[in-house]
């Protein structure tokens, strides 16, 4: 799909958000908007008596990278951004909350998406395979399809631990993901991903220090993102993507560079519906003893748990189901 | 809301009898609680390894006789290893073997031990396919120094 925008003067694509700032690309140049006080009031009444200042001190952005807005330019080469044209679709998780007991909200990650490319590393930081799951089902409940990426192939190579990755992969495989293994070192796996994000609009979301901008950097060279090597103490990511921001392809499309992220909770599912978001439980929903209302915990006759003991679900993912169920 | 338990050192409820069970180990003696100290009953949650809780059977497992651990010395007496209890899956009819825990109870262990002895064939055969060594009316002795310090 092209990026393009459809009115040149006033119709552009949200393309960088950093605080209170978006950079906005019309078919000539990108234009750094601010966020016009109507637009902040209409989208978060209660809250509206702010300004687009402030915009940062709040809960509810409306305006997400690859959103398409209406904006105003002003003099000075700035813009204002007053309108944001209906969305094809998004990813949004639950905020992190600031304190114990404090309220989640919604958090739009992007907007207009055609495929979430959730980015784990073999190791250094190891893969948390539950961490996967809550992307994909986020994928899933916003039915936007997913491609899986896994960095870092070249610390595994003949390992002990590529044979355990190896039986992940083909976990997800089997339920039909499709799994790029990749090395940004030796460029392995790197024309694949290329060619499975042409002409798409993809979103990269992972932990930090996973490779994310690393990625970037090896499928369009000249980019120059920053990157950093994860802290060798800690052995985690150390932050270096800070902003959002939606890098256009030379060959069509375009990859969305995101901050890494230690949490990624599900927002607006309910915990019964979490069931139909993994596909490979899809064909059993209903063939419970208790049809719709089974729980697929310790229910008798249960026809999902059936199918785990049968080895037809993978036990990993009806663990993450489970979970996933628990936290909502 | 009920929550995923996936803590392998949370005390709990025994499905089978009801009561209390707490998992610290300065009570147990044990580093994971596997069973009940009072019926005995386990669940079936663990699939790989212990404390995996990746079984989804979930099925009630009962006491049905005793085994001793193999040592890993190969050259030690077979006597010599711990005394462990079989239980076996009520729902798929899994057997697993498992540590006796400080607290159980030994008079249940005693009854566990003579029930096997009695229907004995049945659970000699499922025992023999997973190569568990039943133990029998040889290993009395055996049995009562270890669950009481003499033989009774």
């Amino acid at each position: 799909m092209q990026i393009k925008a459809t009115d040149a003067k006033c119709i552009g694509v949200v393309y960088k958000k950093t605080l209170g700032l978006y950079d906005v690309h019309d078919s000539e140049m990108t234009i750094p908007c601010s966020l016009s006080s109507k637009l902040w009031k209409d989208f978060n009444p209660e809250n509206g008596k702010g300004n687009s200042q402030d915009i940062a001190e709040k809960h509810m952005d409306p305006v997400a990278v690859g959103d398409r807005v209406r904006f105003t330019k002003s003099g000075d080469s700035s813009g204002v951004i007053w309108g944001v044209l209906p969305r094809k679709n998004y990813l949004a998780r639950a905020s992190a909350k600031p304190m114990p007991g404090a309220h989640a909200f919604e958090q739009v990650i992007a907007a207009n998406l055609d495929q979430v490319v959730p980015v784990f590393a073999a190791a250094n930081p190891e893969p948390k395979w539950h961490l996967l799951d809550r992307y994909l089902v986020t994928a899933e409940s916003y039915d936007i399809p997913s491609v899986i990426v896994i960095t870092k192939m070249d610390l595994v190579k003949g390992t002990r631990v590529e044979a355990d990755l190896m039986k992940a992969v083909q976990r997800y495989r089997q339920i039909g993901y499709p799994v790029i293994l990749t090395s940004a070192i030796e460029h392995e796996g790197v024309d694949a991903l290329h060619k499975a994000l042409t002409g798409r609009i993809s979103v990269l979301v992972g932990k930090s220090g996973v490779g994310k901008s690393t990625l970037l950097n090896a499928l369009e060279p000249g980019l120059g993102v920053r990157v950093q090597a994860v802290n060798r103490s800690t052995g985690k990511g150390r932050h270096t993507t800070t902003h959002l921001e939606m890098f256009p392809m030379k060959v069509g499309g375009a990859l969305i560079d995101t901050p890494g992220v230690r949490e990624f909770g599900l927002w607006g599912l309910a915990p019964d519906d979490i069931a139909y978001f993994f596909p490979e439980m899809r064909p059993y929903l209903g063939n419970c003893r208790f049809g719709l209302s089974c729980r697929h915990d310790e229910e008798p006759g249960c026809a999902i748990r059936q199918a785990v003991v049968d080895g037809e679900i993978s036990p990993y993912r009806y663990q993450s189901y489970m979970r996933l169920k628990a936290d909502l | 809301m009920r929550t995923y338990n996936n803590n392998i050192n949370a005390d709990f409820i025994c499905k089978h009898c009801g009561n209390y069970v707490s998992a610290l180990t300065a009570v147990s003696g044990v580093v994971n609680r596997n069973h009940c100290p009072y019926c005995l009953h386990s669940r079936h949650v663990d699939l790989f390894k212990a404390g995996d809780r990746l079984c989804a059977c979930k099925g009630l497992m009962a006491p049905v006789g005793l085994t001793l651990k193999q040592s890993r010395d190969k050259y030690a007496a077979e006597s010599q290893g711990e005394l462990m209890l079989i239980h076996h899956c009520t729902e798929c009819g899994v057997l697993s073997i498992n540590r006796i825990a400080a607290d159980d109870d030994p008079a249940r262990l005693m009854e566990v031990f003579e029930s096997c002895l009695k229907e004995k064939t049945r659970l000699q055969d499922l025992c023999k396919c997973e190569g568990i060594r039943l133990l029998n009316t040889d290993d009395l002795y055996l049995v009562e120094t270890r669950l009481y310090g003499i033989a009774v």
